[in-house]
This record gives structure tokens, C-alpha cells and sequence, in this order.
């Protein structure tokens, strides 16, 4: 049997009974996916609830032809008598609008009336209806405004000096690609958290229970042990990356995300083109864990650098977030940025050349086997052998 | 067949092995005796290639340690200073682990381990993981893997340090029946009894330097003193001072 495959093996039957590394490879996955599904399911629920909420009105008898239109418009009202202010603060009612005693007078004499809406900025559950309700209110005032110029002899449109007519190219699956852009992040997250526990139990853990020393006196060569480590970390890491993925499409397949107008769709070759663009991340993530784990001399030591090391895959995330640049093809070679922007695309259906997937993957396992050369170097140093 | 040539060796400013020279024939147990901090690990670690040394040279039956560390980690077996056991792994599976390391064939690593567990008494732990184990199941566990591969040579870093009676009973029995069967057996201690009750050879070393090397006949002569335990004092204070 080749050292490789020995120390393999031996490092996949000990990080299986190990209770820690099953643990961080699993419950990222499987928790992560649910907790976006459930806020999703959460946000989705709370647009509709804007259609669907009964508007409290203090003063309904001063404005019927509002009421009336508002009506016209599918948005249910109630009369509300009260303190509104008090009502909102103890979370009885979402918001109140306050017809004033004085709109017929001033609407009357042409002067702005001002209807006041009552509502608590701090609550996110209300802030979709109440921006419905203040569009609704625009939208007849401008009407009503509009009709008052018509009978003055003056065309509506001296109001509306320029006006904005929306061409959006995105598709809506591209549109629901950006909304989903904490998909690759998530996949790419997974990759770090899932082969950690192995990893630093294989570096940092040799150490910490003086099993390093014993380890090096056989006769292997110190680059077969890094690699055959490396391996069995990355097993763990793709394993807990594809499930991620697999568990993030299938939430995604059952978030309702018609209602926001996105479509979300996935062929099976697309799922397939998810797992094969971003496993060589695996082999990158685990690479830098060894490395660091063999600089810390404990499993608490180590798991404090790595805490810094999961921002790695959150960068190029958050930089393709904020800087939206077409993807160019050397940019797939730039390790974790090519994965995410790979992920990007895939789940966006665009076309990826196949160059883009060679290169993404060549770049991170290339560089996840230099640093395992360089871990391999380190491991037989004499100070970390003997402290 | 273990040699030792003018080795020295330091980390950073200090100075851990200055001169050692000493030779360990087969057949015959060679003890290493000195104070803590004498060297004694240092000189070890060199000798098994895990330190490089500074100057002199290590030879396992003749095979150059430094040249061809591979070739001579074959001919060894070593129980090393830090023994750290995998806690999730049975007794078993580290004699395994380490038998499949040392290139050992998948046959005769089954009859090899099944024969360390008889010799080494380990039946009622061979399937248990070793997180629970005593500190004398620990040690035969870390025996057993040291002697997989049925080594010539056998190297030990105070083999008997904080073990009880019965363990410690069952580790001189063990060296004595290597010896019987013409392995070289070197191993360090700082406890008198143990190194003059199973020593045929004994190397004192203090401060990085051998101040004795013989039998115990030769260590008491030179020291002129009755008693070895008054002879190794002797000895060491006269280097210290």
C-alpha cells in the first residue's frame, strides 16, 4: 500500500469517529440552506401581507372619494378611532392612517392636505405595506393634480418634465442570480467549514497529543503524509461543499420566488457544472488549514487563525457584490474569485467557456499543492517536531 | 549495530550535545544514563532522523542517518520522547497504521500485530480505542508499533518514565528477550537501578559530553567508587564543575 493511501485512510477512519470534525462537515451544510429558506419563505410572506393587511383609518368620513379610490385599488380599510401613536408603539396595529379634520376644507380651496401615516421604522414586517400605501397615496395625488391642471386649461405632462421608462436586459433568471449571490458565497463558505475539523485535527492536533514524532520516524517521505492529510481533508471539504449546494438549490426550488418576480430554474447539467466548478476549492481550503494548523500548537490555537481564514472566501464575494465587472477569462484564474464567479454564472445560465473551468481548477488545485509543499517542508522542521 | 561519532549539536545559543560518541553492539543492551537535560533526547532524535546534527555522524548498521534517513528509519524501531497515541484509534489500528508506514506486507502484518498483542499481554485492549487506555496500556501500545516491522535496532526514551510495577516489569522482560534474539537495544534513563540491572553497556553522558562508557565494572573502577549510583554522581559533578 502507498503512504499516501495509508495515511488516507487512516486520517478519513479517525476524522469519521471524530464527533468535532463530522459535526463542522454536516451542520454547516444542512443548517445554512434551512435558515435561508425559512427568511426567504419569511421576506416573500411579507410582500404579500402587503396586499393583504387591513388599513386602520382614523377620519374615513373626511376623504371618500381617497377612500373610495383606495378601495378601487384592492387595499382593504377599517375605522380606527384612537390614540394611533400608542396603538403602533404596542405593536397592535402596523400603521395607522390619519385622515385629517381639515382635508375637505383644504382640498377644497386647492392647498395640500396632509394626510399623516403612523408607523414604527424600526419593524421590517411593516415597511413593505407602508411603502405601498405612501405609493398608492403619490399616485392619486398626482392624478387628482392632474385632472385639476386638465380643468385649468393646462396639460398634465408641464408636471413631468423628464420622465424614466425602465429597460432591464437582465433576465429574470440573471435577476434572480444577483438576488441569490449568497449562493456561491455559501457554497464557497462550505468548502472552508466542512474539512476544517479534519485539517487542523491532522495538523495542528498531531501536535497537540505528541503524535507528530512517532508519525515522522517511519520512513515516509514528508510530502506523502502532507498529501495523503491534504486528501482525506478534502474529501471532507467537497463532501460538505456539494451537500451545501445540493440542500441551497433545493431550498431555492421551493422559496416562492415568483412573487418577487424571479425566476429560479436548474437543470441537472447546471447542478453538475455547480460541483465541478468549485470542488478544486476543497483542495485549496484544506491546503491553507494544514498549513496553518501546523503553525498552531493546539486545536484551540489553530481554530483562532482559522476563524480569520473564513473571511478568504467572503472577499471575492463581497467585491464581485459591490464591483459588478463582466467576468474576463483571467479572472478565472485567480483562485476563489474564478469559483465564485463561475458560480455566478452558471447559476445566472450564462454561457462559460470551457477554458474558464479548466482554469479556475488548474489555479486552485496548483496552488493548494504548492502550499502543501510548503507544509510538507514545515512539518519537518526541528522546532515543531520537538516542542 | 547503532554508532555514534563526535556528535554535536545546538539550538540557537544552547549548546545540547557537545561531544557524544558511543557504539551500541547487537545483542546487547546499551543504556544511556544522565541527569535531566544531560542530552540524552537530543542525542536520541538524532539518531533516529528527526534532527540534523551540527558535526559527527550517526550510524544504524552502518547505514548513514543523515544520508539516507529512510533507509536507516528501516533498521529501527523507536519508542520517541512525545508518544502521543490517536485517541479515536484502537490498539489495533496503530500497530497497523504504523506496521503499513514501515512498508510492512499485508500478511505478515496481521501475524506480526496478532503476535505483538500475545507478547505484549494487549488481548483484552487490541480492539479498544486508546482514549481511555492507562498510562501502561498506552505504553505497550506504543511498543507494539515501534517493533511492527521486526527492527534490528531498538531505540528507547526513558521507556519505563511514569509507569507501575507490572508494566514497567513487563518492558525489562521485553528488552531482555530482544536481546535474546540479537536486537541492539539503546535506551536512556535516569534511574540507576533499571540501567544497572539491565545494562550490559552503559554510556553516562552531562552537559553534551560521554564522562564514562563501559560496563558496570568498568563505570564503578573508573569512578572508584562501590556503588554505581555514587559513581554516576561522581562522575556528573566532576563535568558540571
Amino acid at each position: 500500500m502507498h503512504p499516501v493511501l495509508t495515511i488516507f485512510l487512516k486520517e478519513i477512519r479517525d476524522g469519521r469517529r471524530d464527533r468535532r470534525a463530522v459535526m463542522s462537515a454536516l451542520i454547516f451544510p444542512i443548517m445554512g440552506p434551512g435558515l435561508v429558506y425559512m427568511m426567504m419563505t419569511a421576506m416573500i410572506q411579507m410582500r404579500s401581507q402587503a396586499f393583504e393587511t387591513t388599513i386602520p383609518v382614523t377620519g374615513m368620513e373626511h376623504a371618500p372619494a381617497l377612500v373610495q379610490w383606495l378601495r378601487e385599488h384592492n387595499v382593504r380599510l377599517e375605522a380606527f378611532s384612537g390614540d394611533a401613536r400608542a396603538a403602533v408603539r404596542n405593536k397592535k396595529q402596523k400603521l395607522v392612517l390619519i385622515i385629517p379634520d381639515d382635508y375637505q376644507k383644504r382640498y377644497g380651496k386647492t392647498q395640500t392636505a396632509v394626510l399623516e401615516l403612523v408607523h414604527d421604522g424600526s419593524r421590517t414586517d411593516s415597511q413593505a405595506v407602508v411603502s405601498r400605501i405612501r405609493s398608492l397615496i403619490r399616485r392619486y395625488s398626482s392624478q387628482i393634480a392632474g385632472l385639476r391642471l386638465i380643468l385649468r386649461g393646462v396639460s398634465p405632462e408641464v408636471m413631468q418634465v423628464v420622465d424614466i421608462q425602465d429597460i432591464d436586459i437582465a433576465s429574470r433568471q440573471q435577476r434572480a442570480a444577483t438576488a441569490l449571490n449568497f449562493i456561491p458565497m455559501y457554497i464557497m463558505l462550505a468548502a472552508f467549514v466542512s474539512g476544517m475539523g479534519l485539517a487542523v485535527d491532522a495538523s495542528a492536533g498531531e501536535r497537540e497529543r505528541k503524535s507528530l514524532e512517532p508519525l515522522l520516524i517511519n520512513p515516509v517521505d514528508r510530502l506523502f503524509i502532507v498529501i495523503g492529510k491534504w486528501l482525506a481533508a478534502s474529501v471532507f471539504s467537497s463532501v460538505g461543499m456539494i451537500l451545501t449546494a445540493l440542500l441551497c438549490i433545493t431550498a431555492m426550488l421551493h422559496v416562492p420566488l415568483e412573487e418577487l418576480g424571479l425566476t429560479f430554474s436548474i437543470t441537472p447539467l447546471q447542478v453538475a457544472l455547480i460541483i465541478a466548478g468549485t470542488f478544486p476549492l476543497a483542495f485549496l481550503a484544506t491546503s491553507m488549514q494544514l498549513l496553518v494548523g501546523i503553525f498552531a500548537k493546539s486545536f484551540k490555537d489553530a481554530q483562532s487563525y482559522l476563524g480569520l481564514l473564513m473571511l478568504v472566501p467572503v472577499v471575492p464575494a463581497m467585491l464581485t457584490l459591490l464591483y459588478p465587472v463582466a467576468a474576463k477569462t483571467w479572472m478565472f484564474a485567480v483562485p476563489i474569485l474564478g469559483q465564485q464567479l463561475l458560480l455566478v454564472d452558471v447559476i445566472g445560465a450564462k454561457a462559460i467557456p470551457a477554458a474558464a473551468y479548466f482554469l479556475s481548477a488548474a489555479s486552485c488545485l496548483l496552488a493548494g499543492f504548492a502550499l502543501v509543499v510548503i507544509t510538507a517542508r514545515l512539518f519537518g522542521r526541528e522546532s515543531i517536531v520537538t516542542s | 549495530m547503532i554508532e555514534v561519532e563526535s556528535l554535536k549539536k545546538s539550538f540557537d545559543d544552547v549548546v545540547a550535545v557537545s561531544d557524544v560518541s558511543f557504539a551500541a553492539q547487537n545483542g546487547r543492551v546499551t543504556g544511556l544514563l544522565g541527569p535531566n537535560g544531560a542530552g540524552k533526547s537530543t542525542t536520541l532524535r538524532i539518531l533516529y532522523g528527526l534532527l540534523q546534527p551540527d558535526a559527527g555522524s550517526a550510524h544504524i548498521d552502518g547505514i548513514d542517518v543523515h544520508k539516507n534517513p529512510q533507509q536507516a528509519q528501516h533498521h529501527l524501531g523507536v519508542l520517541p520522547d512525545n508518544h502521543g497515541l490517536y485517541g479515536r484509534l484502537t490498539a489495533r489500528e496503530h500497530i497497523h497504521y504504523f506496521g503499513r508506514l514501515q512498508g510492512v506486507a499485508a500478511d505478515d502484518l496481521e501475524t506480526r500485530t496478532n503476535q505483538l498483542i500475545e507478547r505484549l499481554d494487549m488481548k483484552s485492549i487490541a480492539d479498544r480505542r486508546a482514549e481511555g487506555f492507562s498510562q501502561g496500556e498506552r505504553m505497550k501500545v506504543c511498543l507494539a508499533r515501534a517493533l511492527v516491522h521486526n527492527p534490528p535496532n531498538l531505540i528507547l526514551d526513558e521507556p519505563t518514565n511514569g509507569l507501575d510495577v507490572m508494566t514497567t516489569r513487563t518492558v525489562r522482560d521485553l528488552i531482555a528477550e530482544l536481546r535474546g534474539e540479537n536486537v541492539t537495544v539503546l535506551f536512556s534513563s535516569h534511574m540507576m537501578y533499571e540501567v544497572s540491572k539491565l545494562c550490559d553497556h552503559i554510556v553516562i553522558i552531562s552537559e553534551g559530553i560521554v564522562v564514562a562508557n563501559g560496563t558496570t565494572d568498568e563505570i564503578r573502577a573508573a569512578a572508584g567508587e562501590e556503588n554505581l549510583e555514587d559513581a554516576f554522581v561522581k562522575l556528573v559533578e566532576k563535568v558540571i564543575a
